[in-house]
């Protein structure tokens, strides 16, 4: 039976090892340079006090490249399910070819399991190899860029746990549906649907968030385009930031005020100034420096201007609740989003094991 | 038979009929608020001199929604590995093709039709989704102010890359025979021949504007044309030339990769590495570590300084933004017809060459 299996999968098997193999090869010639200059320019940038430039650079390079193994580390998952997984009994059931596996001396436990087994474990080590080569590969581009939660789903062990569970939904779904390329659409469709509802609602969940509490910094008072979130680490990851009035409601999201986080002053019709959502402003604001040219930023605020800002602001007492996880968990995500999404595709393997041995005419 | 070729289809149909009509109600419900708190908030906000804030938290504005508008650029490729390979591919697999060519049908309209109708469904489709997407999403566009770093999603282009994706999927379905492989051959030839396309016969379309001027250190890299105030335009190349104009870097530095770098000399000078030695020193650094934060104003100036003793210039080759609408004619109508040339391949094929 193994050898049937292997049979069946040889091609496919074949495809992934030499794109395995080439990137491999890719990426053994670019890396070596990278991890090379990394040590000689970006860590002795430091000793002339002007790293800007630099990093700045150094993000720029080999970007082409980079954002293609980003890609494939997000795409190969759902291409083992669509395209190991959809296929591997659809195909049987849709060519009765299956009818001739089953009127051996092989019962039908044994090849839905040697099968799942052979094509699944391949799976994993494909995903497992790419994610190992690609973190590697990227490691000194990363550590400049310090965001890990940035790229969370793309590096690291979790790609293991979604290759896994792709490859599980795509077998489940052929033995349900019967038809490959049905199952291979639907397969897309549910992987796409759980990977983005995972990520936006449940990953950073697992474990409960921090807190903390700050006074309310306005981006038109500190005359800077990025606001302070007032997280302990700039790499920590910032779940929700809410703008909190005196009476402690919730007014706003994201750094400002209202769900969509907009945070402006307009001018009423008798003079005076009002903060958009809150209430008007005990003082007076300096007349308008209407902005001219071709900026549509317009520039930093006159300190005029950030001063009239701070003391409205600082009159409605407005507070800025941060939730956060902390990058010190980095690791904790990663192994619990691996082992659920582990744990999902062995419920569809079984499913799949079960449905085959008894519903399956 | 083009009742054949619907009923074939149907079920394709009806499942992209579905999502447009859940992307358009999406669309639909928060698109007019969208272009409402455009025109108050961000519209009036320049009349009190600061726009910045205002503008970032107009683009932290429905994330979920921008993110699944990035989906249109997987649509072409998913309707040339779903609608294209299959259409004849599966024929030949199952071996009901014979069924329809025992019929009156023959051979050139079978394939003609099933290519006609699914051809116009998938233009349809693309069409309706980027007019939709770009709509939507041109408030935020114009805040923005880059077309070109959405080229490929917006406006017509779209449908000329689901036309051809979809044209090659018939062709690779009609060559290879056998579904699932001429998927697969259809999602990498289509990958490859798109990103070719963006990477080396884009910014060759039409021929590029040039600006030559003194080097200036970028703190925000070199995506910009100095002196002509326009974010808006395409830089697609920027080289840097010595004093004899000879190359010796690109993307606003020194080395293949843009790298400004200064290293201790002798005699307690600066080397600027690739170059030569500064005349002047660099003052010594007052932070420690990788950080990417900017640099002092005197560490700037001197660099600046040691830069200009060099005389280099830059020469940056870029599309203006008023090239956008002919790029994006061009672009599209080249898809087009590769999409014309492989479904008359195809068709072709299936007369003469398919037993």
């Amino acid at each position: 039976m193994l050898w049937l299996a292997w049979r069946q999968f040889r091609v496919q098997a074949y495809v992934a090892l030499s794109l395995l193999a080439v990137l491999a090869v890719v990426l053994g010639v670019t890396g070596t340079t990278l991890v090379h200059v990394y040590d000689t320019v970006v860590r002795s940038c430091s000793a002339h006090g002007d790293c800007g430039p630099v990093t700045g650079s150094f993000e720029q390079r080999d970007h082409l490249l980079l954002i293609s193994l980003t890609s494939f580390v997000v795409v190969v998952p759902a291409l083992i399910g669509v395209f190991w997984g959809a296929p591997m009994i659809a195909r049987e059931l849709e060519d009765r070819t299956y009818r001739l596996a089953w009127t051996q001396s092989v019962s039908r436990t044994r090849w839905v399991s040697v099968k799942l087994a052979l094509v699944g474990l391949s799976g994993v080590a494909v995903a497992g190899l790419l994610s190992l080569m690609v973190t590697w590969w990227s490691s000194p581009i990363d550590t400049v860029n310090a965001n890990p939660y940035g790229i969370f789903e793309v590096r690291n062990i979790v790609p293991i746990g979604f290759a896994t569970f792709a490859f599980a939904l795509g077998v489940t779904a052929g033995v349900l549906i019967r038809r490959s390329v049905p199952a291979m659409a639907a397969t897309l469709a549910g992987f796409a649907v759980v990977r983005l509802a995972f990520n936006r609602w449940i990953t950073f969940r697992l474990i409960a968030p921090l807190h903390v509490l700050t006074a309310f910094q306005s981006p038109f008072s500190s005359g800077s385009l990025s606001k302070v979130n007032g997280v302990p680490n700039p790499a920590d990851m910032v779940i929700s930031d809410q703008t909190i009035d005196r009476a402690g409601h919730v007014i706003g999201q994201s750094g400002g005020v209202g769900p969509n986080g907009n945070f402006g002053f307009s001018r009423l019709s008798d003079g005076v100034t009002e903060l958009v959502g809150v209430g008007r402003c005990p003082n007076k604001f300096p007349a308008l420096k209407i902005a001219t040219g071709i900026n549509q930023n317009g520039g930093p605020p006159t300190t005029a201007m950030a001063r009239a800002a701070r003391e409205c602001i600082d009159h409605f007492h407005l507070r800025s609740l941060v939730t956060y996880q902390p990058i010190d968990r980095y690791w904790s995500f990663q192994w619990y989003e691996m082992i659920i999404y582990l744990v999902l595709a062995l419920l569809f393997a079984t499913f799949s094991w079960w449905w085959v041995r008894r519903r399956l005419s | 038979m083009i009742w054949l070729a619907w009923r074939q289809f149907r079920a394709q149909a009806y499942v992209a009929a579905g999502v447009l009509i859940a992307v358009a109600i999406a669309f639909l419900l928060t698109g007019p608020q969208l272009v409402h708190s455009y025109d108050t908030i961000v519209l009036t906000c320049r009349a009190h001199g600061d726009c910045s804030p205002v503008l970032a938290s107009f683009l932290a504005r429905d994330h979920l929604l921008r993110d699944l508008a990035l989906a249109v650029i997987l649509v072409p490729a998913l309707v040339g590995i779903f609608w294209g390979a299959p259409l004849v591919a599966r024929e030949m697999e199952n071996g009901t093709f014979r069924m329809a060519w025992t019929q009156s049908v023959t051979r050139s309209r079978w394939i003609a039709i099933k290519l006609g109708v699914v051809a116009t469904a998938v233009m349809a489709a693309a069409g309706l989704f980027s007019l939709m997407i770009t709509w939507w999403s041109s408030p935020f566009d114009t805040i923005n102010s880059d077309p070109f770093s959405v080229f490929d999603l917006r406006d017509i282009v779209p449908v000329g890359y689901a036309a051809f994706a979809f044209a090659l999927g018939v062709t690779m379905g009609v060559l290879i025979r056998r579904t699932i492989p001429a998927m697969v051959a259809t999602l990498v030839a289509f990958t490859a021949i798109r990103v070719a396309f963006t990477e080396w016969v884009r910014p060759r379309l039409m021929s590029p504007l040039h600006y030559t001027g003194a080097f200036l250190l970028n703190q925000n890299g070199p995506n910009e044309v100095p002196g002509k105030g326009q974010v808006r335009d395409w830089v697609v190349s920027s080289l840097i030339l010595n004093k004899k104009g000879v190359a010796i870097g690109s993307n606003g530095g020194i080395g293949p990769n843009g790298e400004i770098n200064f290293q201790p000399g002798a005699h307690g000078g600066t080397t600027l590495v690739g170059v030569g030695t500064c005349p002047t020193t660099i003052p010594p650094p007052t932070s420690t570590g990788v950080s990417s934060g900017p640099a002092p104003l005197n560490v700037q100036r001197a660099v600046q300084k040691c830069l200009n003793s060099f005389h280099l210039k830059e020469v940056l080759t870029y599309q203006p933004a008023s090239h956008y609408w002919t790029l994006q004619w061009y672009e599209m109508a080249i898809f087009i017809v590769f999409a014309v040339v492989l479904a008359g391949f195809s068709w072709y094929w299936v007369r003469r060459r398919l037993s």
